[in-house]
């Protein structure tokens, strides 16, 4: 919340609560800001938010979401009114959309331009202009934040869309696990419609376009957008063969153009700024800023959006201020099922489309966890596969006895029964689901692993060859044991463990009985020594 | 307008509407499919049919992909071989069934028993006998005298007993002999090439039966005045009578295999001259030489070797035997020699033995009906002195044994019980423990340390290069019949290979095998073997008169109806069967979970889905939505748990036994239509 | 639960009035049928089978597709416990190790008092206080195993008041 005193000097405050309204009402009147000191940012909460560049995020947390018209004194909808008022053709649009060098932002970067030129020029009756709102990344957030906190800039940006492609009729297909989501939007679409800017010669135009929302069933694979026609049109969401692309034969097998969320909440600020303005930021292949969802081991996650070109190092180190609890960094998980881990050898790489796939990861829609030295790669990569094996839609060989064999291979490593020639065999496996899978999903899966057979290959091999779990985190493979000299005999330990496995009497070193022992690490959460320890 | 392409060099021409597949099927090259068939829509699911080409970054599916001017298609570069061969590996480690019986597979020479044993209950016996001679020929020879594998094998003993598969064979062998309609080889054309056989028992009768089929000229060499080799002279005219061998050599001589008796290699026949005069030579001499106890005292007179003794029988003579005679070893050699020697007047026959009756590698019905003709098993006894007077056999000392830890072959070993022996008084021995070989004018360097013939398993080369080698010479040395003959199966087609200049291996095949149990059978009505009909022990201890009649047409008909039908029904149109063989799958590597699920009923007793056959490759239910106009099928779940589904009204019963294009599009062997005559069964 | 009584078809006609000839509604539907039923009962699916001219293997195709439906009624508390990355990294599985020690109930499992039911869900989007769970539509963050504990035993003892209520 941004106070601003008699001076017109700013005071950010920072975690408000409803509890503090009277507080802040108090200081807001009376001057004095003493009141709500608490609240004041920090200058590490300053730095979080000076080093971002909001784009996509510039309304979130400014505005109310639930006010069209907070929105429109934000410069809502001016953009469409502008191309309307303007009489900008659809070239016009999309070519502004060209020189911003706006590219997908759910995870394949594919040129936005280039697929509005396509599904303009497709020949059709009917075109459909579709939101992919199914973030199913499972580490990824910000769509969401878009919607629930900006719900109209979607809005504008695919009024824009739709536009531009001659599309009538726009969709918005969320997850349904967010509810929230799906309310916001439900009430902006209302709000919109009332105020003329969806349905019926919007701006008193000729242009008229009307936007609903589907609601997903939980199924990851519908972020492939063949499989997310599918699901609209009431089906399992099994891909379908491309070609031909959605572009020409989509929803009902009419043209219909498909971008995420992201995307369409750059559109009406490029209107806005001019493509140029968002082209001076970012890299020579990568414009403009992406979204990211901070989070994992982190001292301060959340949403961060920076220019394209800034370095993995300065978002997890300067924006997100390093690991917590003062540990190692050790990796970076980025485009989740898809994507891979980075070490911190790369932390250099640039938020660049080209410079992360270089890495073995992709840029995917904007995760970004972060793991510290207890994490087991391993251990990530099987919750990966293990994710994509119950994901997969079943339709094609590779993907659905591929990963599922990946998973048992890994399943087997964390449990300390991994054998020689297992890495061998996950490889050859993954270059031949990426060669024989059907759609993205499959073709990605075995990302997380490839990357994990690159950077950690030494901790892989120590589950295979040692059987032995270098992060501690492997139940199998550990061993918990109490420091006697750290143990105070507070007794909180044994009073948590499930099957009685510690014994020690009150202010006597506690002992834990390796044989009955189940792993469940109750005791080193109890324990406010660190006296637990994991070998 | 039409444009050109490349498939693997070949140009090919594709209209507008074409695919890579569709364009490449009208020029006659196949690319593998499971799951595309041009009534439904393009689907895309099982990645067999994954093509390279050159410029394009990603592996094309060649089922949808629509060729452009000049690409240039590769579907045998290293990648596209791998990606397809996963794929197929991938499916068969989620896909199980039998694709054949276990019958067959434990059947040496591969004898498709669960055809024949169809075709005799339908009483197409004809066909029958040219389901065998696929295998071998010697349809009723083995048929009496096999111990019979495939009876071990069979899965009907899970529910009582096995099937009585050797008798049924030799049943349909005898009904044609007797119907006047005996097989007739079909030969090919000549090719001119000549190929010597030496020995001409059942190995090499059958390398000359299968050489002949493949158009070969034949002769075979074999050192005994009749050919027949150890079936004529091992085995006594009681188990096999020798007009029934007779007649299937004579089969085999019509089909133009010359023969010629009375030669022995190293005196008649010059091993180097063979050579020169033959474009290939194939070694089957056999193991006609009894292994000795190497106790004291095998210099009697009256200790002989049994594979001596009977072929003495074998070539006509009657050896005399004293009153008390002791066989030892515990083989069916062993047991031919007792029931011989009870044949030819003996009084007290034993048979010395130093396990139990339990560890006797003799088939158990030799075993049962030797003792019902008064032999007497010394089990737990072995000899270790022969001894007599004036060099003539008076008696032998056995060591009295206990069996102590399993050996290596998994039978515990006999071990000798400190100081405790017995002597028995006899008159004779026949030793019968073991045979090897007699390699006597075969070149020195094609022989193994053992003194049998060095040949490659795959290939059946030897050491020198048009010389090959088939049965009991080779390498392990002697086995059962059945063995020899599929030895000789294989490398008669390893030399037809050789002869033709493709490559000589003989292809191991790859089947989908299952195990199952009895728990698995218990809904099964229990029905005994046929018994059959015979001589009693009292009619038969005296004379060598064979001792089975053989089946009736009605005995065998039961009998053939009791087939378990093990083997999948759609073994022969199995595209993934095929596909797995020409690509060599090894899919033991990828084994994981398998769906073990209860087969569907698509439609109550008229198709039955099964689901741990199925592939997902989504044709039937593509073909009953897409095709038929009807959506009875659809998918339940997603992923690994993915399941064709069938929801199938009940009034749609009688539409779906009259289109059942679900069972035929089906490319396993997944989907099954039950024939008529089984629903009725299934409903009464 | 084999024996379930016949459902009462009626609740889901204003559905079936406003969707049944909507093509594509098939999902709407089955997402409407499950909030009015708890679940996806059969013979519900086999009604709407027949209202909207849809195959039956087509709807349970599409209803053992999705994540979100339940051939099963589900408990009165529906834990959804989120598998997202940063609730992995952050000790998700300890939480679920602590619902189940608490509750003896694993993945798509219900009490047999059908009090809480356990599912484990793709990511549900606050990675930023994970571990998470959600149960019936309110999210609780940040979770320790004893946190989730006392959360559910809360929600037992309301549950128990409710009844003395009742």
């Amino acid at each position: 919340m941004d106070v601003y005193d008699d001076e017109g000097a700013l005071h950010r405050l920072v975690r408000v609560q409803a509890k503090d309204a009277k507080a802040i009402h108090q200081a807001a009147t009376t001057g004095d800001l003493s009141l709500v000191d608490k609240l004041l940012i920090t200058p590490e909460d300053d730095e979080f938010l000076q080093q971002q560049t909001r784009v996509a995020l510039r309304h979130c947390g400014v505005i109310d979401p639930e006010s069209i018209d907070d929105y429109l004194a934000h410069d809502g909808y001016q953009a469409i009114a502008k191309i309307l008022s303007d009489g900008m053709s659809q070239e016009d649009v999309i070519q502004q959309i060209d020189i911003a060098g706006l590219r997908g932002r759910g995870g394949a970067g594919f040129s936005t331009a280039f697929k509005w030129r396509a599904a303009r020029d497709a020949k059709g009756d009917r075109k459909y202009l579709i939101c992919n709102a199914d973030e199913g990344d499972p580490g990824a957030f910000m769509d969401r934040a878009v919607i629930e906190g900006d719900p109209h800039s979607l809005i504008e940006g695919m009024l824009i869309g739709a536009y531009s492609i001659g599309a009538s009729e726009a969709i918005v297909y969320v997850r349904a696990e967010y509810p929230l989501a799906i309310v916001r939007l439900t009430k902006a679409i209302e709000d919109a419609t009332a105020r003329g800017y969806l349905g019926e010669h919007i701006c008193g135009s000729d242009f008229s376009c009307t936007l609903r929302i589907k609601a997903g069933a939980g199924a990851f694979v519908c972020g492939e957008e063949t499989a997310l026609i599918e699901s609209l049109e009431g089906k399992r969401g099994m891909p379908r063969l491309k070609p031909p692309f959605p572009a020409q034969a989509g929803y009902w097998l009419k043209p219909s153009n498909i971008n995420n969320v992201e995307t369409y909440a750059n559109v009406a600020w490029i209107i806005n700024h001019g493509g140029e303005a968002f082209a001076a930021m970012g890299t020579k292949d990568s414009k403009g800023t992406k979204v990211f969802a901070l989070s994992g081991k982190i001292a301060r996650g959340g949403l961060v959006e920076v220019p394209m070109g800034t370095t993995l190092r300065q978002v997890i180190f300067n924006i997100g201020g390093g690991i917590r609890d003062g540990k190692e960094f050790k990796a970076v998980q980025l485009g989740g099922p898809s994507g891979g881990c980075v070490p911190a050898s790369k932390l250099d790489t640039v938020i660049d489309y080209n410079e992360l796939a270089a890495t073995g990861a992709i840029m995917g829609s904007g995760g970004m966890v972060v793991m510290d030295e207890t994490t087991c790669m391993v251990s990530m990569a099987r919750f990966f596969l293990d994710f994509t094996a119950k994901e997969s839609c079943g339709k094609c060989v590779h993907c659905r006895l591929g990963t599922k064999r990946m998973l048992e291979i890994l399943d087997r490593l964390v449990q300390g029964q991994g054998a020689d020639g297992d890495i061998q065999k996950l490889e050859e496996l993954c270059y031949a689901i990426k060669d024989g899978a059907l759609c993205g999903l499959g073709q990605t899966a075995p990302n997380p692993v490839l990357t994990t057979i690159r950077y950690f290959r030494d901790e892989l091999e120590a589950h295979i060859t040692d059987k032995r779990c270098p992060a501690g985190e492997c139940r199998e493979l550990i061993t918990y044991t109490i420091d006697e000299d750290a143990c105070r005999g507070c007794t909180a330990c044994a009073r948590q463990c499930p099957v009685q496995a510690i014994s020690g009497a009150p202010k006597q070193p506690h002992r834990i009985d390796p044989a009955a022992c189940i792993k469940c690490g109750n005791c080193k959460t109890a324990c406010r020594f660190n006296a637990v320890l994991v070998s | 307008m039409s444009i050109t392409y490349t498939i693997d060099g070949v140009e090919v021409s594709a209209e507008p509407n074409d695919t890579i597949l569709s364009s490449a099927a009208k020029a006659g090259i196949e690319i593998p499919t499971l799951c595309f068939d041009k009534r439904t829509a393009i689907y895309g699911a099982c990645g067999v049919c994954l093509v390279e080409v050159e410029g394009v970054p990603k592996l094309l599916r060649a089922c949808s992909a629509k060729p452009q001017e000049g690409y240039v298609v590769s579907t045998k570069t290293e990648r596209v071989e791998r990606a397809r061969k996963t794929a197929l590996e991938l499916l068969l480690s989620d896909h199980t069934g039998d694709c054949r019986g276990p019958c067959k597979l434990n059947c040496p020479a591969m004898t498709d028993c669960q055809k024949y044993i169809g075709e005799i209950r339908e009483g197409r016996y004809k066909d029958a006998v040219s389901t065998i001679y696929e295998a071998f020929p010697f349809p009723a020879s083995i048929g009496r005298v096999c111990p019979h594998p495939c009876e071990d094998a069979c899965r009907r003993q899970m529910v009582e007993e096995p099937i009585s598969i050797a008798f049924l064979k030799a049943f349909a062998a005898d009904k044609v002999e007797a119907d006047g309609d005996p097989y007739v080889v079909q030969c090919e054309p000549s090719t001119g090439k000549h190929v010597a056989i030496v020995g001409g028992g059942p190995a090499g009768l059958t390398a000359a039966y299968f050489l002949r089929r493949y158009g070969h000229d034949v002769t075979i060499y074999d050192k005994q005045p009749k050919m027949g080799g150890m079936l004529r002279y091992g085995i006594p005219e009681y188990r096999l009578p020798k007009d029934v061998l007779d007649r299937e050599i004579a089969i085999i001589q019509n089909a133009g295999a010359k023969m010629v008796n009375d030669v022995r290699l190293g005196e008649e026949l010059d091993f180097d001259e063979l050579r020169a005069n033959n474009d290939a030579v194939l070694l089957a001499i056999g193991a006609w030489k009894s292994y000795n106890m190497r106790v004291p005292g095998e210099d009697l007179e009256g200790v002989i070797g049994g594979i001596e003794f009977l072929e003495r029988l074998g070539l006509g003579e009657r050896p005399v035997l004293g009153e008390r005679v002791a066989v030892c070893g515990g083989g069916n050699t062993a047991m031919d020699c007792c029931r011989t020697a009870v044949r030819l007047g003996a009084k007290e026959v034993y048979v010395v033995y130093r396990r139990t009756r339990a560890e006797m590698p003799a088939a158990d019905v030799e075993i049962e009906e030797a003792i019902e003709e008064g032999v007497t098993f010394k089990f737990l006894t072995n000899p270790i002195e022969f001894y007599g007077e004036n060099g003539r056999l008076a008696g032998m000392r056995l060591q009295v044994m206990e069996l102590g830890e399993p050996d290596a072959s998994g039978r515990r070993r006999p071990v000798p019980v400190e100081g405790a022996t017995e002597d028995i008084a006899i008159d004779n021995v026949l030793m019968a423990i073991g045979q090897g070989a007699n390699c006597e004018g075969v070149a020195d360097e094609l022989l193994t340390q053992r003194g049998t013939i060095a040949c490659d398993e795959l290939t059946f080369r030897t050491a020198m290069d048009n010389v090959f080698a088939a049965g009991d010479v080779t390498n392990r040395g002697a086995g059962i019949a059945i063995q020899a003959i599929a030895e000789a199966q294989k490398a008669a087609l390893c030399i037809n290979n050789y002869l033709e200049g493709d490559e000589v291996r003989a292809h191991v095949p790859y089947f989908v095998e299952q195990e199952l149990g009895p728990e698995d059978f218990e809904d099964r009505p229990k029905q005994k073997r046929e018994q059959m009909p015979g001589l009693s022990p009292e009619e038969r201890r005296n004379n060598f008169e064979p001792i089975y009649f053989g089946f009736t047409e009605e005995q065998a008909h039961r009998e053939a109806s009791r087939c378990l039908e093990c083997g999948c029904h759609d073994y022969y149109d199995c595209r993934l069967i095929r596909f797995a063989n020409q690509f060599e799958v090894a899919p033991e590597r990828f084994a994981g979970e398998m769906h073990h699920r209860e087969h569907m009923d698509v439609a109550r007793e008229v198709i039955v889905h099964d689901p741990n056959k199925c592939v997902l490759c989504g044709l039937c239910y593509r073909m009953c939505d897409q095709e038929v106009g009807k959506t009875y099928l659809g998918l339940y779940n997603r992923g690994f748990s993915t399941v064709v589904n069938p929801m199938v009204p009940e009034e749609a019963r009688t539409f779906c036994a009259s289109c059942l294009k679900c069972v035929e599009a089906c490319p396993t062997g997944a989907m099954r239509s039950v024939p008529a005559v089984s629903r009725c069964t299934c409903i009464v | 639960m084999n024996q379930q009584a016949p459902s009462d078809l009626t609740l889901i006609e204003p559905t079936l009035t406003k969707y049944a000839d909507v093509p594509g509604s098939l999902i709407a539907i089955l997402q409407a049928t499950q909030d009015v039923y708890g679940y996806l009962p059969m013979d519900v699916m086999e009604h709407i089978a027949q209202r909207t001219n849809t195959p039956i293997a087509t709807i349970v195709g599409v209803a053992t597709f999705y994540a979100q439906f339940r051939l099963e009624p589900v408990g009165k508390y529906l834990i959804m416990l989120c598998q997202g990355t940063a609730c992995h990294v952050n000790g998700s599985e300890l939480i679920s190790s602590a619902i189940t020690d608490e509750l003896g109930i694993e993945d798509g499992q219900t009490t047999e008092d059908g009090l809480f039911s356990l599912k484990h869900v793709a990511c549900l989007g606050c990675c930023s206080l994970s571990p998470v769970m959600m149960i019936n539509g309110k999210t609780y963050g940040s979770l320790t195993p004893d946190k989730a504990r006392k959360v559910l035993r809360g929600l037992a003892e309301q549950d128990a008041k409710e009844g003395e209520q009742a």
